[in-house]
């Protein structure tokens, strides 16, 4: 019997607020990257390293729907919040193109968030492409926390690196792995991340964030060496509130009485769009 | 100018305080809008499509962009009539705003179990009407096969009606050679409303790597784009039918409302521009009051079905 318990998807879901934003500044950081700059005090003051918002591009209704977007950094004393994002489709070119002193219009924040254990001391946290949005946020409260931090940056070429100055600026210890070779290791961020267990630097977490196929190796290898893994899960939304059931993965169910393995669908955006690794059901 | 203009309408027995519903599917159960708008306000709720039992839904990608619209294949994901009695409806049991239920079944025995079990508890979790799913594109088995066909809408109707005595609003589907006739085998079944339009079957293929952008390949077409086809069907139901018609279809601002109410609809549902704009109930309630006050109309009843040929 597959578990429908209710109560259980719901137990991380915050007040949403539905507001106007001023762009306080928007700064092109890599070929097509954008780095955004928000005044949203009400969302800094309650956001979590992994949350997102969820932005209306354009002030008419084209595109319709609202574009999900992760928080790259709060701010919570000066009340701002970034966010970081790579033009993709009709949407992020749009939102590219919008002012600075714009109001924007966004919801947020929305999801569960990355969870740190107290009594974690190392935490790895793995980010692939643009994928590396939501981890800065991440990494300043690990180290706000007194945790001992590395990050494995992974691109497909030197100009596609993002972050790697603002992660040591916080005082991680960072990596960086590109696809052709361009810049610093030669191959996979997943290498790297085999590399340090090797080394015996074993994180206590390991968070990651970018394509599927990277994520479900980094789930494999942690698996392997038994350490606490968090992913950050995209898919196509719709409302971002919980009510269409558009965003939904398949999550295995908590009934291990049978053998096989079942799961169920559930959303991204509120559910998650934080999954332990090991709930995944990455087969497809 | 009139003082403050009468908004509320009857709709299959149902008295709402004013003609804006919300669409099943596209606002959840209702509870995820409340951060957002007073649900007091609403003419009344329509909650997502409830089986039997609980159902998976499609798997994903369930959802893609179009151009003024949205191609969606939830595939009727749902927790099933029990869950839905002990832990949705009692949350909405606070509000004064009329909560309708949208049904859905693989056979006619769910369908009529299904209203049955709803038509029992009624009293208790104060469930004001059925709106029944014959038109959902997205699922292999019920859903739009029963809508499809006019025998089978007679037979499908006139078996819930049997079943219950709570007011059945039929949602009928725009994907049928002649929607006048299905209307007119759902009234003769003892539907007390129509709400139309369904979403409208269609497609979208990724160019790369060729595959449907949708996993469950086809899915329904919503929002702005279908509203023209939309307006054209309510129109011609409200000249075939004696019962009330709920105009659906593309309604984002309030001019759209006020279009498939002139063309006929007595009430109004808002589907994908809750996702667009939390807060686009209120608007629009808000804007047809402005435009009855501003136009002397001292009664929203007046405007419908009022096109002039």
């Amino acid at each position: 019997m597959v578990n429908w318990s209710i109560g259980e998807l719901k137990k991380k879901v915050s007040v949403i607020l539905n507001i106007k934003v001023k762009i306080l500044s928007r700064k092109e950081v890599a070929s097509s990257i954008y780095l955004m700059k928000l005044k949203a005090p009400e969302i800094a003051q309650d956001a979590l390293p992994g949350q997102f918002i969820h932005i209306k591009c354009s002030k008419g209704n084209y595109p319709l729907l609202r574009r999900p977007l992760s928080i790259h950094r709060i701010d919570k004393e000066k009340g701002e919040i970034y966010t970081l994002f790579q033009v993709m489709g009709e949407g992020t070119k749009l939102l590219a193109q919008r002012g600075v002193g714009d109001d924007l219009d966004i919801m947020g924040p929305i999801g569960n968030g990355f969870s740190i254990y107290p009594e974690s001391r190392k935490i790895m946290i793995v980010g692939g492409g643009i994928g590396g949005a939501p981890l800065l946020a991440l990494a300043e409260e690990s180290i706000a926390q007194g945790k001992e931090v590395r990050v494995l940056i992974g691109a497909l070429k030197k100009e596609l690196v993002i972050g790697e100055e603002s992660f040591k600026l916080l005082g991680a210890k960072v990596d960086v792995a590109t696809d052709d070779g361009s810049y610093k290791y030669k191959g996979l961020v997943t290498d790297l991340l085999k590399r340090t267990i090797k080394e015996d630097w074993l994180a206590d977490q390991i968070f990651a964030c970018g394509p599927k196929p990277m994520l479900r190796k980094i789930n494999e290898i942690a698996l392997r060496a038994n350490i606490n893994c968090q992913v950050s899960l995209e898919e196509r939304m719709a409302c971002g509130i919980g009510a269409c059931l558009g965003c939904v993965c398949k999550i295995k169910t908590k009934d291990k009485k049978e053998s096989k393995v079942k799961y169920e669908y559930k959303r991204v955006c509120v559910d998650g769009p934080i999954f332990e690794g090991s709930e995944v059901i990455w087969d497809d | 100018m009139i003082d403050k203009p009468n908004l509320e309408v009857k709709i299959a027995g149902i008295k709402l305080k004013n003609p804006v519903m919300t669409a099943s599917g596209t606002f959840g159960y209702g509870e995820e809008f409340s951060p957002f708008i007073d649900l007091d306000k609403l003419g009344a709720i329509v909650l997502k499509g409830i089986f039997l039992k609980p159902k998976m839904g499609n798997p994903p990608p369930r959802v893609i962009e179009t151009p003024s619209g949205m191609l969606n294949a939830i595939g009727l994901q749902n927790v099933g009539v029990e869950v839905l009695i002990k832990e949705k409806l009692p949350y909405l049991k606070k509000y004064n705003t009329p909560v309708i239920i949208n049904i859905s079944g693989d056979t006619i025995e769910e369908y009529v179990e299904l209203a049955g079990r709803l038509g029992e508890v009624s009293k208790e979790m104060e469930v004001a009407g059925l709106e029944v799913n014959i038109s959902c594109p997205n699922v292999k088995k019920g859903g739009m096969v029963w809508g499809t066909n006019a025998k089978s809408t007679y037979k499908i109707i006139s078996s819930i009606r049997k079943a219950t005595s709570l007011p059945l609003v039929v949602k009928l589907t725009p994907n049928v050679t002649d929607i006048k006739i299905i209307a007119q085998a759902a009234e003769e079944a003892g539907a007390d409303a129509l709400s139309l339009i369904n979403t409208l079957v269609g497609m979208v293929v990724d160019i790369d790597s060729r595959r449907p952008k949708l996993a469950n390949v086809s899915g329904g077409l919503s929002g702005p784009a279908v509203k023209p086809v939309a307006l054209w069907l309510v129109w011609q139901v409200f000249q075939t039918v004696k019962i009330p018609v709920i105009g659906i279809g593309g309604i984002i601002k309030v001019e759209d409302a006020l279009e498939f109410i002139i063309a006929g609809a007595r009430a109004i549902e808002i589907g994908t521009a809750n996702f667009v704009n939390p807060r686009v109930t209120i608007e629009i309630i808000e804007g047809i009051e402005k435009y009855l006050t501003e136009n002397n109309i001292k009664d929203v009843n007046e405007l419908v079905g009022s096109i002039k040929i």
